[in-house]
């Protein structure tokens, strides 16, 4: 039976091509707009953000590996020393870090130019700086040090934000991230041919907050995400007039007259808002797949995201047609299409990384389906397993949860208020 | 079959139905006539136990259907005043929806659909989209979608509103045949009286929430025994004409129409001749004066002093 709604649901759909087009291919055409916009050059994958970052070191990093080594003849056999000297150069953290800012893919939004300290004052007054990366004094030092004997305290990068640049900043400190991890889990090292068991490390504490940015996120990717998860928010409305519609003109009342009970139809409100969803999420992916090359490293994460995403909309959409059903108008619905939906969009991060502003808008912005959807598809994106996007998923299954059991609680009996 | 005990439903602070009784047996045509906010769609929304009453109870078979509603909606066909249709979908669409809604399956879900497209003679635009439809095709598509599970009872509330008189006698002609071949039990709603007189054996009149009168055409008409109604054609009226008409101490009630006038008068009085020394006093010019046989709409106005149509 319930099956028998979301047919019917979706011929409605088929029949309607001009909401067909709102919801398809609306949002198709505003990734282009805005990719086009706001990414430079939308084939090459570049960031739709380009930020300037100062790298300044105290002491050159040569130098103190050169020490180093001199004490580690003191510490260690002088075979074990050859063997570490030999990779020295994988292993200075300068030298990686300058690694990860020239490669081609952060160049490609990330200008990085090195300065004296005696430059420090000018950079910081000079607004076009997101950020100035300091490197204390024995830096590489302690580094290495940490890292081959684990002595001393974790080292740590001194990095100046603009505080008016804080989305860019916080590109700056997430590639920091990538280049702590790096060092952290061994990966080069182990790779650099040092037996990683030997060596007691430790983490290295940053001043930076982790967000995990582990491969940028191009425009085009960002927007296929951003219009795709806010567009969805209409499908919600969409299949919330329907509903509405369908209590208007009585065709609810048929529904109930022949003995179908009314949680029968809620649940087909609650699977045709989950399905599609579901549907209209893949259309879109796929477009931005086969015309933009955005893909997700993991098709069955990429699922599981969607799949708790379109649930949370088919809560939505069945919360939307409830309060529809009790207050007996849709202005409910008109305020959602008109207004909310919006306003979720922009909290969520659909038309720009707000919540890099701060924390408190990106924990807001998590807290709506569609931000938490995104946030889990830019993490995805990124390439983190379903391990970085448990909480996300859990949100919007939480969410989902929710509004069913307040829809349900709205629902009226037998459909009418009075 | 069916009993509305001392029903009432208020909306707030007005009564829609005030302690509305009446009954329908089985194969009967019944029409509840009453002018617009009567009261006819609360009563029947109660009726088909979408609405709960304020007060009274409707059984069906003698058990109360408010608290178990189940075995009634199964006999029961209900065509709603508006158009409950699918309108992007087309007819055989919206029937097959319908159909399946109502647990019909495979073979037996296309006979039914097939049968009901023939019935209201919609089988050669099945495949067209319901918004393209007259409104009489709806109307009729309407009534179909309510017919496809084999209803003993079939609930008709305004079938005819706003359609061409073609339409309407179709539609009047189907319900009648479905009556007579089908033994199907009709309760029919209108504001038409001529409908109602048309199809129903026994009539419920209903205004403002109150039921006003009730019976078979006949006993309906009886009330109106101590009164005749006399009809007054003429090529033009005037004021002194319907003055003295209006002051005549045998004429009950005045009505009138553009060349028209209509009275109220007891019985057993002749008042022909007096009609038409009033008409030479007043330099009218008359064309008829006839005795009319009353009608439903009669019964009304002198019920309630008002027309039925507003
Ligand atoms: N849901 C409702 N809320 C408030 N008043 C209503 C509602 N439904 C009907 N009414 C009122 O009840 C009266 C009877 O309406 P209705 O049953 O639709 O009359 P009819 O079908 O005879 O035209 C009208 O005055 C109408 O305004
Ligand atoms: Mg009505």
């Amino acid at each position: 039976m319930i099956w028998q709604i979301i047919k019917k649901q979706g011929l409605l759909f088929w029949r309607n091509p001009q909401q067909l087009l709102l919801l398809v291919a609306l949002p198709i055409i505003l990734i282009a707009i805005l990719g086009a916009a706001l990414g430079s050059d939308f084939e090459n994958e570049s960031s739709p953000i380009k930020m300037k970052v100062a790298f300044m070191e105290n002491v050159g990093e040569q130098e103190q590996i050169d020490q180093f080594i001199t004490d580690l003849h003191e510490k260690l056999p002088s075979k074990a020393v050859k063997e570490i000297e030999s990779n020295i150069e994988n292993m200075a953290p300068i030298n990686s870090i300058k690694a990860v800012f020239e490669s081609e893919e952060v160049s490609d939004f990330l200008e990085i130019t090195y300065i004296e300290p005696s430059e420090k004052n000018k950079i910081v007054e000079d607004d076009s700086y997101s950020a100035i990366v300091e490197v204390p004094e024995s830096f590489s030092y302690d580094v290495l040090d940490f890292m081959v004997l684990g002595n001393t305290e974790a080292p740590t990068l001194t990095v100046t934000y603009n505080e008016e640049q804080q989305v860019r900043t916080s590109i700056v400190s997430s590639f920091l991230t990538q280049f702590q991890e790096q060092l952290t889990k061994g990966a080069f090292l182990g790779k650099n041919g040092i037996d990683v068991s030997t060596i007691n490390f430790q983490e290295i504490k940053g001043e930076v907050i982790s967000i995990n940015e582990k491969k940028p996120v191009s425009a085009s990717a960002y927007y296929t995400i951003g219009m795709t998860v806010m567009n969805v928010l209409f499908l919600a409305g969409a299949i919330g007039y329907y509903a509405y519609h369908e209590k208007e003109l009585n065709v609810f009342n048929r529904i109930i007259m022949a003995n179908v009970s009314r949680w029968v139809y809620f649940s087909g409100v609650l699977a045709s808002g989950t399905i599609f969803a579901f549907i209209q999420s893949l259309i879109i992916f796929t477009f931005s797949w086969l015309v933009y090359g955005i893909r997700f490293p993991n098709v069955i994460d990429f699922l599981v995201v969607t799949l708790s995403f379109s649930f949370a909309i088919g809560g939505l959409a069945v919360l939307l047609s409830a309060l529809n059903y009790r207050l007996n108008s849709e202005t409910i619905t008109n305020f959602f299409m008109n207004i909310i939906a919006t306003l979720l969009a922009v909290l969520g991060g659909s038309f720009y990384p707000i919540g890099d502003f701060s924390p408190l808008i990106q924990s807001l912005g998590n807290m709506t389906p569609n931000g938490a959807g995104l946030t889990a598809y830019i993490t995805l994106l990124r390439g983190d397993g379903i391990a970085g996007i448990v909480d996300s998923v859990m949100y919007l299954l939480i969410f989902a949860l929710m509004t069913v059991v307040v829809a349900a609680l709205c629902f009226p009996k037998r459909g009418v208020s009075a | 079959m069916i009993e509305l005990v001392d029903l009432t439903k208020k909306f707030k602070q007005i009564y829609a139905v005030k302690n509305l009784s009446m009954f329908i047996e089985r194969g009967e045509i019944v029409g509840l006539l009453g002018p617009n906010g009567a009261g006819k769609s609360t009563a029947i929304s109660i009726l088909s136990s979408l609405v709960e009453p304020s007060g009274g109870d409707v059984r069906f078979e003698n058990k109360s259907i408010l608290k178990h509603p189940a075995p009634f909606r199964k006999v029961v066909g209900m065509v709603p005043q508006n158009i409950a249709l699918y309108s992007d979908l087309t007819a055989e669409e919206n029937l097959l929806f319908f159909g399946r809604i109502y647990r019909l399956r495979g073979k037996e879900l296309e006979r039914k659909v097939d049968e009901v497209l023939e019935q209201i003679g919609l089988t050669d635009r099945r495949r067209d989209v319901v918004k393209k439809f007259s409104g009489g095709m709806q109307r009729r598509l309407n009534i179909g979608v309510a017919m496809l599970h084999d209803p003993e009872l079939l609930i008709m509330d305004e079938p005819t509103v706003g359609i061409d008189p073609q339409s309407r006698n179709y539609i009047l002609e189907t319900v009648k045949r479905l009556n007579e071949e089908r033994k199907m039990t009709v309760l029919y709603t209108s504001h038409y009286m001529e409908e109602v007189e048309f199809l129903c054996d026994r009539i419920y009149i209903m205004d403002k929430g109150n039921l006003i009168a009730s019976g078979t055409k006949d006993e309906i008409k009886q009330i109106l025994s101590s009164e005749k109604t006399i009809s007054i054609t003429m090529e033009r009226l005037n004021e002194e004409f319907l003055d003295s008409l209006k002051e005549n101490p045998l004429v009950n009630r005045v009505t009138i129409g553009e060349k028209e006038v209509t009275i109220l008068v007891p019985r057993d009085i002749n008042i022909f001749s007096e009609i038409i020394k009033l008409a030479e006093s007043t330099g009218i010019e008359l064309n008829s004066v006839d005795n009319k046989t009353p009608t439903l709409e009669d019964v009304f106005l002198h019920l309630t002093g008002r027309a039925l149509r507003d």
